[in-house]
């Protein structure tokens, strides 16, 4: 999964814990993501991670439901059949509609696709496309905002648990990831850690320790 | 699902209001022409029919011998009830109250018993088993906004007519009274709303459906206040609450000297 | 309930009758995320007063005929559980609960960025299990840390407190004997304390304005207190699993 450049998960700088309504900065920045401007100066809007040594202002949510946004990589649940294709549960406010057309596999109820976002709408609903259907494997549920760092920075953290795990596996940017095969057990274990701990340094590392049955200290 | 004819109204309110102006012509701190028709219901102990503008309001009060709350033996209490009626707007509903028409009873009940116009113990029958119970109910009958200053004033005005009814082996004898009910003050609600950051007085329903913010505030008299209720999603800061109570003083004021 | 012919001295020697001073808030203690199916959740103490809170959402408004193509809503539930007052309260919601949902909701709507959610509702559904007068101050104060838990976007946090009168003197965040003074007058009221903007005001008692000046300026220096401890409670959450590293 590729990152989004306002999201990216910076290791090595300084950062600090923000409440809705805290000041970031006053100083003219690029604006990133969960920021607002009030009389020039740059609040969080969330409560959330922010890195002041950046030159952009923007803060990184610890919690909050899935918003889709263009180009996440989905994991989707069918949930309903419609004439001609099926409205896929994305984990979100809405629903999203899948044509037939668009996949080679029968749709029903229950069946586990992948898919992008092409678009999103004002009121939060997506389009989908790059459709995959899956088969077996099945569904973990985890925070979505922590799974930038389920995925790591140039996929590092992914490589990490499928290695550790044997897991064939999917992070879905909506916070459900599917895992066939291999220890899916550990697996849990492993993204229970990665949720707990996402707001701290070195976790790929820890991680790494942890799959290879090394104490956590 | 907002009426979007409502969007299109409201902004003609806000470019108004942001010259300072009304659709009515009206200043930002003018009361619509008020009318009070008394006696409205013959089987009503106190009665009367307000109309500020075209927002009309009936309102008639029962006197009930009942029994006092164990931890108030030796007093009565009032009761205000409110109700929007489905034929005041379109936007009301046949059925049990919903929280708007509650909010409305509780406001008006708010000011009313709060500013000891009714001193509940001379409602008291014999203490610890028998009290007068006021009720007062209210019908908005038709919906044109500022349902809270309209429905005080009816429930003022008709309390103003109570007779408290004559008591024989503790039932009421029809037709007969004993006296009027002491009425020892005046409180009156009035309300605010805040349009495009501008404070206006006595909303007409479009006005309402612009407003970011609405408080009523009840006073006694010229220097004592009884109730606040803010209302809606928007806010105040402390000095336009200070603005909107200064004009409760004066507009209410003015509104007493025709109840 | 205080004794109507007992004279008490509601502030004697600077203290009051539960020994704090006039500008003193009760003690109060926060947690957030505690409960792990709400997408946001709180818990409050506040004298004896006890809170819950979850946040649901933001989801679809259902009926549609409830949406708001514009912005979301927020679907603000107050309840008391029956044995959260002296006498048993009946379990079906009485108006004083649905008034307090109505103005509650109202008094967060302000803070969330709510056109963010168009046809969206937020639900808060909030339960009273101890309470001593304030229970609504408690509520709107415990409903904006979960909210932040759920990671909504927000202006700011929005804190609230009561003030009020008792034997003529103006008091911050008055007990049930205070409420119970014959003079008492209680206004709840909150605030966007970065902002200084008021969400919820409501009053009962009789009142001057002088007086009113007087309340209104200790409700702001105790919101500032509670702000603090909102920050504190949110930040905690994260904190703790620093410490144990």
């Amino acid at each position: 999964m590729e990152e989004k450049k306002d999201e990216v998960v910076v290791e090595h700088k300084k950062k600090i814990v923000v409440v809705p309504g805290e000041l970031i900065t006053d100083e003219r920045k690029k604006l990133g993501q969960h920021v607002f401007i009030e009389n020039g100066k740059v609040y969080s809007d969330t409560l959330g991670l922010s890195y002041p040594s950046s030159s952009v202002a923007y803060v990184v949510p610890l919690s909050g439901r899935y918003l889709p946004q263009r180009d996440d990589l989905i994991i989707g649940i069918v949930e309903r059949l419609t004439m001609k294709g099926a409205m896929v549960n994305i984990n979100s406010i809405y629903s999203c509609y899948l044509s037939a057309d668009s996949v080679r596999d029968k749709l029903e109820l229950g069946t586990i696709v992948s898919a992008k976002v092409d678009s999103v709408n004002e009121t939060n609903e997506a389009d989908l496309f790059d459709t995959r259907v899956f088969f077996g494997g099945e569904i973990i549920s985890v925070t979505p905002s922590k799974v930038p760092r389920m995925v790591g920075k140039n996929g590092s953290m992914l490589s990490v648990l499928k290695e550790g795990t044997g897991c064939n596996l999917l992070v879905g940017r909506n916070g459900w990831v599917w895992a066939k095969d291999g220890d899916t057990a550990k697996l849990v274990k492993a993204l229970r850690l990665i949720e707990k701990e996402a707001h701290f340094d070195n976790l790929t590392v820890k991680v790494e320790a942890f799959l290879k049955g090394k104490k956590v200290k | 699902m907002e009426n979007i004819l409502w969007n299109v109204k409201t902004d003609k309110v806000l470019s108004l209001i942001k010259e300072g102006k009304r659709a009515d012509e009206r200043k930002l701190d003018e009361y619509r022409s008020i009318s009070i028709t008394k006696n409205i219901s013959e089987n009503a102990d106190g009665s009367a029919k307000v109309k500020l503008g075209d927002t009309e309001v009936y309102a008639g009060v029962k006197m009930m011998p009942g029994t006092p709350y164990p931890d108030n033996p030796d007093q009565g209490t009032i009761s205000v009830g409110a109700e929007l009626m489905p034929l005041a707007s379109p936007e009301f509903e046949v059925g049990p109250p919903r929280e708007k028409a509650i909010e409305l009873a509780r406001v008006v009940d708010r000011c009313i018993r709060e500013s000891k116009t009714v001193d509940f113990k001379s409602l008291c029958v014999r203490e610890g088993e028998l009290v007068w119970i006021v009720f007062i109910d209210t019908y908005v009958s038709n919906y044109d906004g500022n349902a809270f200053d309209a429905t005080s004033i009816a429930a003022l005005a008709a309390l103003n007519l109570v007779q408290i009814p004559k008591l024989e082996d503790d039932k009421i004898v029809k037709g007969e009274y004993t006296g009027k009910l002491k009425i020892s003050k005046q409180p009156l609600l009035s309300t605010v709303a805040k349009i495009g950051g501008k404070l206006v007085s006595d909303p007409t329903l479009v006005e309402e459906k612009a407003m970011e913010a609405r408080f009523s505030c009840g006073t006694v008299d010229d220097t004592i206040m009884c109730a606040f209720q803010k209302g809606e999603a928007g806010s105040f800061t402390v000095e336009e609450i200070d603005e909107c109570i200064d004009r409760s003083f004066k507009n209410s004021k003015e509104i007493r000297k025709l109840v | 309930m205080a004794k109507k012919n007992e004279k008490i001295e509601y502030v004697k020697n600077g203290k009051r009758v539960d020994g704090r001073k006039v500008d003193e808030l009760r003690p109060i203690k926060m947690e957030v995320g505690v409960l792990p199916n709400a997408d946001g959740s709180a818990y409050l103490e506040w004298g004896q007063n006890k809170v819950l809170v979850g946040v649901h959402g933001p989801k679809e408004a259902l009926p549609k005929h409830k949406q708001n193509p514009y912005k979301g809503l927020v679907r603000f539930v107050y309840r008391m559980a029956t044995f959260s007052v002296p006498d048993r309260k009946n379990p079906r919601p009485g108006r004083r609960e649905v008034e307090i949902s109505k103005v509650s909701g109202e008094a967060l709507e302000k803070a969330i960025f709510l056109e963010n959610f168009p046809n969206c509702a937020i639900d808060v559904y909030l339960e009273i299990f101890d309470s001593n007068a304030g229970s609504r101050a408690a509520g709107i104060t415990a409903a904006s840390l979960a909210i932040a838990d759920a990671g909504i976007p927000m202006k700011d946090l929005v804190c609230a407190v009561g003030v009020g009168k008792a034997g003529g003197e103006i008091i911050l965040d008055l007990n049930k004997t205070e409420e119970d003074a014959p003079d008492a007058v209680d206004i709840p009221i909150a605030i966007m304390p970065r902002t200084k903007e008021i969400t919820l005001l409501q009053m009962d008692g009789l009142f001057t304005k002088a007086e009113w000046k007087k309340a209104s300026k200790l409700a702001f220096e105790g919101c500032d207190q509670l702000k603090k401890m909102q920050e504190e409670a949110l930040r905690k959450k994260f904190d703790t699993a620093e410490k144990k590293k």
